[in-house]
């Protein structure tokens, strides 16, 4: 993802602002990080580029 | 079902999510063309912002993202947000992905111009998570904004209803394994009753293809 996204993109619970924490970039985009709710502290992972902003108890791995 | 609280004795949204993460691949290669009805309504429209609520492959969100200056597609399912991303990156387009679920989006309020939100809503397991993914969809469209719903509906062919009902829709893999796709399957008037019950005005209204399509704006 692009770090701009974070201008539309907002927890999904509260609807408040996220901070990114970027732990692997490539071209500009970030791969691996995570994305922090300000408000609630909620954290979100993002993984191959894609954030996963489904709310936690959504978040495990649906059944195979 | 054992990673999600199900409604009641219908589907959980979980279900819905393992199915498409399931299919993912095939059913991308069957959805290689955007809907005419999608065309029709993005015509002549344009904006800073465009949403695609179950983005799928994204075939809907590269329209977007040629109308306005950015674009955010979003699906319940890890691996149909995987091919959006692969098809975007094949074909140039650039657009941002998200893992989000339609009745608590991750979008700030008022930000999106342009919205699609079709063949998605029946999927939602029930309606009170149905008129919650519409109210979500009202809170984020600025209020210029208007969006296309589209679902499935008794006005199909394959349907004898008249009234709107739950049903289950199978996937035939390559090799011939089924999966189950929980539906809703809308009738008109429950459609219209839907829209008016969340924070959405209905602009304008067809029926085409068997799917009920309305335009919408935030309820003024």
């Amino acid at each position: 993802m692009k770090g701009d996204l974070l201008d539309i993109v907002c927890c999904p619970l509260d609807k408040h602002d996220l901070e990114l924490d970027a732990t692997e970039r490539e071209d500009g985009e970030i791969v691996t990080g995570t994305l922090t709710c300000t408000e609630c502290g909620e954290v979100y992972p993002i993984e191959d580029g894609i954030p996963n902003l489904l709310p936690p108890d959504m978040r495990d791995e649906a059944p195979a | 079902m054992t990673d999600d609280e199900s409604d009641g004795d219908g589907p959980s949204t979980g279900s819905v999510r393992a199915t498409y993460d399931r299919i993912a691949e095939h059913f991308s290669k069957t959805r290689e063309y955007p809907w005419p009805e999608v065309e029709a309504f993005l015509d002549g429209r344009s904006g800073a912002v465009a949403l695609d609520v179950g983005c799928g492959n994204g075939r809907h969100t590269e329209l977007l993202a040629e109308r306005c200056e950015r674009a955010l597609g979003a699906d319940l399912s890890r691996e149909m947000v995987a091919t959006a991303s692969e098809r975007s990156a094949e074909r140039g387009f650039d657009y941002g992905l998200a893992q989000a679920d339609a009745s608590s989006l991750p979008v700030r309020s008022g930000c999106v111009d342009l919205g699609v939100y079709v063949a998605t809503l029946p999927h939602l397991p029930s309606r009170d998570l149905r008129v919650a993914s519409l109210d979500e969809l009202a809170r984020v469209l600025s209020s210029g904004g208007r969006a296309l719903v589209g679902v499935w509906s008794t006005e199909h062919d394959r349907f004898d209803e008249s009234e709107g009902f739950d049903t289950t829709v199978e996937w035939t893999l390559p090799g011939g394994e089924s999966v189950d796709r929980f539906y809703h399957i809308y009738d008109p008037d429950e459609f219209r009753a839907d829209i008016a019950e969340s924070g959405l005005d209905l602009v304008e209204f067809e029926i085409s293809s068997g799917n009920c399509y309305g335009v919408v704006r935030p309820e003024s």
